[in-house]
């Protein structure tokens, strides 16, 4: 048995036929978790995991989680269980309440193994800005290539088998990058979708519960597993939970894909193009549709200091209440204001400061006008011009990053086109609450690279369905980092 | 040197909602410290407002009170700064979309105060101090606030106390508040700037913060009119600056200068959408909304009573509610009122008790009421059986069964007695025949005398005259 590359079908299927037992899977799963060498874990479940699948519900083995040890990030808030949010500030903070998606997961019989490594509050695209140190890729054991961020170690665990799924989040890509340098299935489907409930929030207008797979049949899974209106947040829709299972296998044929041209235009890496034209082809072969339409190149490039400005100034007011006082890290002062200073310079790393003063700055009464509601014009503008190419197509399709996983210390041209399009153009999924979904389509050097597709709001069934038949094509499902081992 | 003043008031009103503005938290302005709180109210991370309805339908119904223009679209705003009372670091309030704008209210005189603003916010945590400790009770963060901005159109301290109590009457008669400052219900900050008649300059604002009595804003006000005064007339400037009133010296005191505003960042929280309220819904709120103050005074003065009961009346909400409940027994509007307002509230005021305290049910005084209607008992009779009542903690009804009160009805009995006093003062027949119709009077007061006042007071009157005419 492979369980490194099994499917949640595969697990299941082991389960019921009780060629393994939940018990072992999860023992297996921990034993994994503690070889991790990629600093994938913030906290690894062992004692929590095996009371837990010791007291299985029976009723509920009938659900492909039932048994299956899950990963998910330090961000979610978990009953008993640190939760730190790779933060210093947060160490010692041991919550009193489960979010939403641990609840359903466990309603659903998954076992909680791990909270994993990411970058300090969710603040970061690299993996590195940890209070543990930076997370590696496990497709690269000399540890020089980065996973991605923010949801690292949750990408990590997935790539290296530990765990067939892992919850992640996305505001900017920080499922969807990662997926692409770690040959996985990234997925956040539309905001609202899914209850932010328990998900400590970074930009609660960009923030969406996402998650890493590695086939698609298995995100949909998720979906229904994850998807519904959830009382405890407003904003999570009152939408029709579908089977999102249903329609993976409708053909592709009279399918309408639109190919944003300049995103293309900005990537230099002739074998990520290569591979994307190839599953281009295919689909046109397929009887879909396939248009380069054109995007003015400044709302591309408009895409990220969006994204900064409104990310960071929603940051400054959400961990404003990281002082201290009620949970984590308390540095005593000799006033309220002196504790806060101390707390909150001990705790807080300087990038995620940085962030934090630009947020702070951007909403001053001075800068507002000319930085934050700037930046919320220019969102509206750029999810105008997208929604406009989704009025005329089912999906939009890019390669999810300009090449494959950089180097931990390679520097980019921050202004060059590639960064500014290219290497963070995703966030406009984030901006217009699309879905979007994030595969492998090819390798290079041995690391995995994905290209992406977003379509309109809840309009994830058609979504699902275009990424399985690409996943069809390119074979790239259930593909695992480095050796595996067997059970 | 005579000076214009320009007052405006801030007031903040709790609501008496269930459960707080985002949380699912009961709101109890009694409970022990820290028992009445949420995960929300503590800022755990992850966790998500949900706002409370019955505030908005409170809100709408305040607002309609006070004239205003009701915003059908409602979004929530952020306001961020750091303080140990506000454990998520940004209190939620509306900046952008308040629920009201553009009302009035009237004040007795007639004159009209414009009032700006209403919205809608959450409360703070109540912060406190022993020793050199802080301490913070989460029951208060999160509880329903409405904030209401007056425009600057009251000129004396006895304007701005009674711009308070209109306001702190509308909330208790529409019911979503309690309204009791002494409880911190009622909040107030004013601003206070006088210029020179003639003048167009206006004078520095000087805000008093946190005023939490009527007594105490009408007093801080007068103060910091002539405080201020003294200093124009001295030739000395008023600085722009904060001040509190120092209750125990009668005075206001200066708290800090006013350097620049903080900046408050304002952003629409991204956690709560967009709230469209339709027609309907805001109709809704209206027509099902309790009546106030003034709207019972009309209705009580449609039944009969006249201004001065009914305003003695409407003082007070739970009177009133006393007051409608006892009408269900069909007794005399004037004689309950009466009643009410004499006798109840004598006690009230001697015990120093509320009327919700009052252990006498108004369906027992109605109905006690009803008896001296109906000459079944005098009203010194029901006077003693009422206090005997509340004195012994026992139903009206009880009392009457023990003392086995009745009146004398009997004419032949009275008839004797009058008779007997008639033989004895055969003056008062002169008296009376004289036109001194006085007399009567005192012969009524000296049968009672003889039946402990238990005698019907109508038929002695008519038995009197016809034993007087016949001698």
């Amino acid at each position: 048995m492979d369980y490194k590359r099994m499917t949640l079908l595969d697990l299941h299927k082991a389960i019921t036929d009780k060629e393994v037992a939940p018990f072992d899977l999860v023992k297996y799963a921990i034993e994994l978790a503690k070889q991790d060498k990629n600093n994938a874990f913030e906290y690894i479940c062992e004692k929590e995991a095996f009371e837990k699948v010791k007291t299985l519900d029976e009723n509920k083995k009938d659900n492909l989680l039932y048994g299956v040890p899950v990963v998910i990030k330090d961000n979610y808030s978990t009953k008993d269980i640190p939760t730190t949010a790779s933060s210093k500030i947060l160490e010692g903070y041991v919550p009193i309440f489960d979010a939403e998606v641990v609840s359903r997961l466990e309603n659903e019989g998954a076992i909680l193994i791990g909270k994993t490594t990411m970058d300090e509050l969710a603040m970061g695209g690299s993996g590195t800005n940890g209070h543990l140190g930076a997370a590696y890729n496990p497709w690269d054991k000399s540890h020089k290539h980065m996973i991605g961020g923010s949801s690292s170690g949750s990408a990590a665990a997935v790539s290296a088998g530990i765990v067939p799924i892992s919850i992640g989040s996305d505001t900017g890509d920080s499922v969807r990058k990662p997926a692409s340098y770690a040959g996985l299935v990234g997925f956040k489907p539309t905001w609202g979708r899914i209850s932010r409930y328990g998900l400590l929030p970074f930009a609660c207008s960009l923030d969406h519960v996402a998650y890493f797979t590695r086939n698609v049949f298995d995100s949909a899974y998720l979906l229904n597993v994850l998807a519904g209106r959830d009382n405890k947040d407003m904003s999570s829709s009152f939408n029709k939970v579908e089977d999102y299972t249903s329609r993976l296998d409708d053909s592709l044929k009279g399918k309408r894909i639109a190919v944003i041209k300049e995103i293309n235009a900005s990537i230099s890496d002739k074998v990520v193009l290569n591979a994307f034209n190839k599953t281009v082809e295919y689909l046109t072969s397929q009887g879909a549709i396939v248009d380069y339409v054109s995007i003015d190149s400044k709302i591309l490039k408009s895409i990220y200091p969006t994204y900064i400005i409104i990310s960071s100034a929603e940051a400054t007011s959400n961990y404003a209440n990281l002082d201290g006082v009620k949970f984590g890290n308390m540095i005593d002062g000799d006033s309220y204001a002196d504790l806060v200073i101390k707390t909150r310079t001990e705790g807080i790393s300087e990038y995620a400061k940085r962030r934090l003063v630009i947020g702070s700055f951007s909403l001053l009464k001075d800068n507002r006008e000319e930085l934050f509601v700037r930046a919320q014009k220019c969102r509206r503008v750029i999810v105008n011009s997208i929604s406009k190419v989704l009025e005329q197509y089912d999906v939009i399709y890019n390669p999810a990053s300009p090449s494959i996983a950089p180097f931990i210390k390679s520097t980019k041209n921050k202004i060059a086109d590639e960064y500014l399009i290219a290497d963070n153009y995703m966030a406009y999924a984030n901006m217009g609450g699309f879905p979007s979904i994030t595969f492998p389509i090819g390798f290079e050097k041995n690391m995995p690279f994905g290209a992406n597709l977003s379509a309109k709001p809840f309009d994830e069934a058609l979504l699902l369905n275009i990424a399985n038949q690409i996943e069809k094509f390119t074979g790239l499902a259930n593909i695992i980092a480095g050796d595996d081992d067997g059970i | 040197m005579e000076f214009n003043v320009v007052i405006g008031l801030e007031m903040h009103v709790e609501m008496n909602t269930k459960s707080k503005m985002f949380s699912s938290a009961p709101v109890s302005y009694v409970a022990p410290s820290n028992t009445c709180l949420s995960l929300l109210d503590m800022s755990f991370p992850g966790t998500l407002p949900s706002v409370n309805k019955q505030a908005i339908v409170n809100a709408i119904r305040l607002s309609h009170a006070l004239h205003m223009e009701i915003s059908d679209i409602l979004t929530f705003e952020r306001k961020n700064y750091f303080y140990s009372d506000l454990p998520k670091g940004y209190q939620i309030t509306q900046a952008f979309n308040p629920i009201g704008k553009n009302g009035y209210l009237t004040l007795n005189s007639g004159k009209i105060i414009r009032v700006e603003r209403l919205h809608i916010e959450e409360d703070t945590c109540r912060q406190f101090h022993i020793g050199n400790e802080s301490y913070l009770d989460f029951n208060r963060a999160g509880i329903p606030l409405f904030e209401i901005v007056t425009l600057p159109d009251i000129t004396s301290g006895s304007e701005a106390k009674e711009v308070l109590e209109t306001i702190r009457s509308m909330v208790t008669f529409l019911g979503i508040s309690e309204g009791k400052a002494e409880l911190g219900n009622l909040r107030c900050d004013v601003n206070v700037s006088l210029s020179e008649k003639g003048s167009n300059k206006l004078g520095h604002k000087v805000e008093i913060k946190n005023l939490n009595s009527l007594a105490n804003i009408q007093k801080a006000v007068d103060y910091e009119i002539s405080r201020q005064s003294n200093l124009i007339k001295e030739g000395k400037s008023i600085k722009q600056e904060t001040r509190r009133y120092d209750e125990a010296h009668k005075r206001t005191v200066k708290l800090r200068e006013k350097v620049d505003a903080v900046d408050y960042k304002f952003f629409t929280d991204p956690n709560i959408p967009p709230i469209k309220l339709s027609k309907e819904f805001i109709k809704d709120a209206i027509d099902s909304s309790l009546e106030l103050a003034s709207e019972k005074k009309v209705r009580y003065k449609a039944l009969g009573l006249n201004d001065y009961d009914s305003s003695l009346l409407v003082n007070s909400k739970d009177i009133t509610d006393y007051f409608d409940e006892g009408l269900k027994t069909g007794c005399s509007v004037k004689l309950l009122a009466n009643w009410i307002n004499v006798d109840v509230q004598a006690i009230l005021n001697k015990e120093n008790i509320s009327i919700k305290e009052f252990n006498i049910s108004s369906i027992e005084l109605g109905n006690l009421v009803l008896l001296v209607e109906q000459d079944k008992l005098s009203n010194k009779q029901a006077r003693e059986i009422l206090l005997e009542a509340h004195s012994s903690d026992k139903k009206i009804e009880k009392v009457l069964q023990e003392r086995n009160f009745s009146l004398v009805n009997d004419e032949a009995k009275l008839l004797d007695i009058i008779s007997e006093l008639l033989d004895s003062n055969p003056q008062i027949v002169t008296d009376y025949k004289e036109g001194k119709d006085h007399v009567i009077g005192y012969l009524v007061g000296q049968v009672n005398k003889v039946t402990n006042g238990n005698a019907n007071p109508k038929i002695v009157h008519k038995l009197i005259i016809q034993e007087i005419k016949r001698r």
